[in-house]
């Protein structure tokens, strides 16, 4: 090994060391100094018998949702990356389309179009019964996490699965659900359990959903219940409980992370073959991938249509709860919506999600590209603690951590940003590169290319499709955060949630649908590459 | 206004004031003001150099950059930086503030008094007496913080019902049976105060909310969702903020307001300033001009009740009645425990 290349090993390391020290470690010290001001007596006093409950309603509701929401989200990426059905571009599109809304716009819209009073009510005389209940809440919690297993599912096919082996299962007579379970389940396990850790840590954290679903049934989660001793942490009491309750949160969600990346390493690895070719397709619709099809498209419907339209509609009418009449429609709010101060907060959101999705990309690709081993299991289970703390938590940390030196800055929401999405900008690469062909790399090396070379012909073309994914997700879930940009913005550099919270606070919410309708086209933009890369079931050949 | 905010962001100027002295009843510095007239007040109450305060406010930005505004045509040497922020985020910021170096703000600007009180019970605002506030009810202040609107919570009904509420205890009739809703007393100060004031009165206490709760009466989180509940016919009454009823009524939503026959809750939007600020004159410059008659025109022009009567904006609509605000601070965690025992959350 060169020198310059061990140098360049080095600094890798140094690099993904410091990010974890600025990103994770000082902020969560920050947080553990605050709470220890209290005295071990607080801490006690902290934990009453209602916390037990909300950190069991938490990890019960955060469990059922991850596993429903990775069940699904595996069978609608085979449907659209593996079977025949017509159309799998749009229904790729389709699929990801609830990650245009921000939560709490599509935990309203559910409500909305499915609940008492509805839009469903309205057209058909009953709603979805148990829509307001623990169940109702969970389900619609799984649809709302649903497109991140799916889309890390769909690109772990594409770079992971194995066609030439999934061929030859079938041409050796296995039947579609044989090379399912005996080719393609075993080659996306660790796609699974990435997918698994990620949907479980967002149910975790999930606030809005129980807000408007559980809340009237008295459903209590932890997030919920950081959020109303947040309104009255005035009182140090309070806030000594929200640090208490968010680092229970983290510790949880990184106890989940880091067993089960402990578990995924021990898994087999180690592709040697030659990149795949074309996955195996039939060329002829068959009827049962029509059926499936359908199912998808249902799904869709379901899950965001009906939302979509029930948002719409009220984006629309004159007044909340006057009937939908077109009589009764008016472009009124969607000029609100872009008056005040939208615009220049909706540029400053827009290039700080930018900003993140690229540095949380670069510093997800740097923490892949470790040599495996423990300091880059840990770093990379540190990362997702990150994504675990509520916002209002983590915005506390990093302002308790930076407050100092960035307060008001742009630069410290965008630390908090990292710190909380960059495990989104990691998890999708590492869940395809550890299948990258090592041969492939010391092929390259061998003859000649330089790193920029090597990644450029081999790594860059077979992770693509994880790199569009972690790009897009760190992107999406940045342009709609809330919590943190709004505790944490100085003057000169409003974000939308500066807008979008002060909007809610009126109370009218037929702006902030108009907005939330606005922000979701701006996304669905970012979707469309998504669409049309992530699941592209071939990508390109690299020994042309 | 933001290129503004922009130059003055990290201005500090000479110090106006002596720093930091400790918080005393009564007294402050003394104000040469004698009348609470915006434009005498703006001519003597603050003579100093260029300076920027900052102030940290929960209310609504509509009303706090039209009270910015009226202040600063009036006083042109001092720049208001603000930050607005819903009060959890914004209680969260104190909070993190405190812990580190001290509350980052001249002045702080909330919609109830139950965010305020700690504040005020651990020091950290200046106890004082403005000039403007000659006149105004003395039920409306503290020591240090000065109430500048006036919240009402009422019952909301849809349009139309065949039997519509007269007061709070009608909610418990079966006519409403499942169709009563409520703001969860955990999420919002306001809310609180509806919890603390049913609490503490005769006829009512938390078995009230029993009955409610046997009634079928549900809790959503904020007074907003209340109103579009009643308004979509999801709920037929609920309890809420006068001013959100007022704004679905105007834009034309099937609601009406109920003013209830023994008294709307009357939540107060308290403004104190910070003991720690440096601009301290400033500060309490801006203080007299909110409870001013100018001022307080403008927060009767973007919506809400003034302090002060005859300054425009809604009127009453019948008897006003309050928590016991001092009292229900130290209860709030009791309370709020026997409320989650019978609700849940």
């Amino acid at each position: 090994m060169s020198t310059s290349r061990s140098w360049l090993r080095l600094a890798q390391a140094l690099i993904v060391l410091g990010a974890v020290l600025t990103l994770i470690v000082a902020p969560a010290w920050a947080l553990v100094g605050a709470l220890l001001e209290g005295g071990p007596g607080g801490l006690a006093a902290a934990l009453g018998s209602a916390a037990w409950t909300a950190i069991g309603g938490t990890l019960w509701t955060s469990a059922v949702a991850a596993v429903l929401a990775v069940g699904s989200g595996l069978a609608a990426a085979w449907l659209t990356e593996r079977s025949s059905a017509p159309g799998r571009r749009w229904l790729r599109l389709g699929m990801l389309l609830p990650l245009a809304l921000p939560a709490i716009v599509s935990a309203v819209g559910w409500a909305d179009a499915y609940g008492p009073g509805g839009l469903l009510e309205a057209l058909t005389g009953r709603g979805l019964p148990g829509l307001f209940s623990a169940a109702g809440m969970v389900a619609v919690m799984s649809a709302t996490i649903l497109p991140v297993p799916y889309a890390l599912i769909a690109a772990g096919l594409a770079t992971r699965g194995e066609p030439d082996l999934e061929r030859a299962a079938r041409a050796s007579g296995a039947g579609p659900w044989t090379v399912f379970r005996t080719v393609t389940l075993p080659l996306l396990r660790p796609t699974l359990a990435v997918s698994t850790v990620l949907a479980f840590v967002l149910g975790v954290n999930a606030f809005d959903v129980p807000v408007v679903l559980g809340l009237p049934s008295g459903f209590a989660t932890m997030t919920t219940g950081i959020y109303s001793d947040l309104v009255l942490s005035a009182d140090p009491r309070a806030f000594e409980r929200v640090l208490l309750l968010a680092g229970l949160l983290a510790l949880l969600a990184g106890g989940v992370a880091f067993t089960a990346d402990t578990f995924a390493s021990g898994l087999p690895i180690g592709r040697t073959g030659s990149p795949p070719g074309a996955p195996y397709q039939r060329r002829r619709t068959s009827v049962p991938s029509m059926a499936a099809a359908l199912l998808g498209w249902a799904w869709i419907g379901l899950a965001s249509a009906g939302p979509l339209a029930a948002l719409l509609l009220t984006a629309l009418s004159r007044a909340v709860g006057v009937s939908p009449l077109p009589s009764h429609w008016t472009l009124r709010h969607f000029s609100a919506a872009l008056g005040g101060s939208t615009v220049p907060a909706l540029l400053h959101t827009l290039g700080l999600s930018l900003a993140a999705a690229c540095l949380a990309l670069l510093l997800g690709g740097l923490l892949v590209a470790l040599p495996r081993g423990r300091l880059a299991r840990l770093s990379g289970s540190l990362a997702t603690v990150g994504l675990a703390l509520p916002g209002s938590a983590l915005a506390v940390a990093v302002l308790l951590a930076y407050g100092g030196s960035l307060r008001d800055s742009v630069a410290i929401i965008l630390v908090a940003y990292l710190a909380k999405f960059w495990t989104l900008g990691h998890r999708p690469l590492a869940a395809a590169a550890d299948r990258l062909p090592a041969d492939l790399l010391r092929a390259a090396r061998a003859s000649g290319a330089g790193a920029v070379a090597t990644v450029r012909t081999i790594v860059a073309p077979l992770l693509f499709p994880a790199v569009v994914a972690a790009w897009a997700l760190v992107f999406l879930f940045s342009m709609h955060e809330l919590t943190m940009s709004s505790l944490l913005y100085g003057p000169g550099n409003e974000t939308l949630a500066v807008r979008v919270l002060d909007l809610q606070q009126l109370g009218d919410p037929t702006v902030t649908a108009a907005l939330a309708l606005i922000l979701a086209s701006l996304s669905a933009v970012a979707l469309v590459p998504i669409g049309l890369i992530v699941g592209r079931g071939r990508p390109r050949r690299v020994d042309r | 206004l933001v290129a503004a905010l922009i130059a003055a962001a990290c201005g500090t100027s000479p110090a106006a004031a002596p720093l930091g002295s400790p918080v005393s009843g009564g007294g402050g510095t003394s104000q040469p003001t004698s009348t609470a007239r915006a434009s005498d007040l703006a001519a003597s109450g603050f003579r100093g150099g260029p300076t920027t305060i900052t102030l940290y406010t929960s209310v609504t930005q509509e009303t706090v950059d039209a009270v910015v505004a009226g202040f600063a045509a009036l006083t042109p040497g001092v720049t208001v930086r603000t930050f607005r922020a819903p009060t959890g985020q914004l209680a969260a910021r104190i909070a993190a503030d405190e812990r580190s170096g001290g509350i980052d703000a001249d002045l702080i600007w909330l919609s109830d008094p139950i965010s305020m009180q700690p504040l005020e019970q651990e020091g950290r605002l200046l106890a004082w007496t403005p000039v403007a506030w000659a006149g105004l009810q003395d039920a409306y202040r503290t020591s240090a913080a000065f109430g500048t609107r006036i919240l009402d919570m009422v019952i909301v009904a849809h349009q139309g019902l065949a039997l519509m509420p007269s007061d709070w205890a009608d909610l418990i009739d079966p006519a409403y049976a499942d169709g009563v809703a409520f703001p969860d007393p955990a999420f919002a100060g306001s809310s609180l105060g509806v919890l603390g004031y049913f609490a503490a009165t005769s006829g009512y206490g938390l078995d009230f909310y029993r009955r409610l709760k046997a009634a079928g009466a549900v809790q959503v989180q904020s007074p907003g969702d209340v109103v579009t509940g009643v308004a979509q016919g999801r709920y037929a009454v609920g309890i809420t903020l006068a001013e959100a009823a007022r704004t679905a009524i105007s834009a034309g939503s099937p609601v009406v307001t109920v003013w209830p026959a023994s008294g709307a809750i009357a939540v107060i939007s308290p403004i104190a300033v910070v003991a720690a600020s440096r601009q301290r004159a400033a500060a309490q410059a801006f203080v007299d001009y909110v409870l001013s008659a100018a001022g307080q025109r403008q927060i009767g022009r973007t919506g809400w009740q003034p302090i002060r009567p005859g300054s425009g904006g809604p009127l009453p609509g019948g008897p006003q009645v309050q928590p016991d605000w001092s009292r229900l601070y130290g209860q709030q965690a009791q309370l709020l425990q026997e409320y989650r025992a019978i609700f849940g959350g």
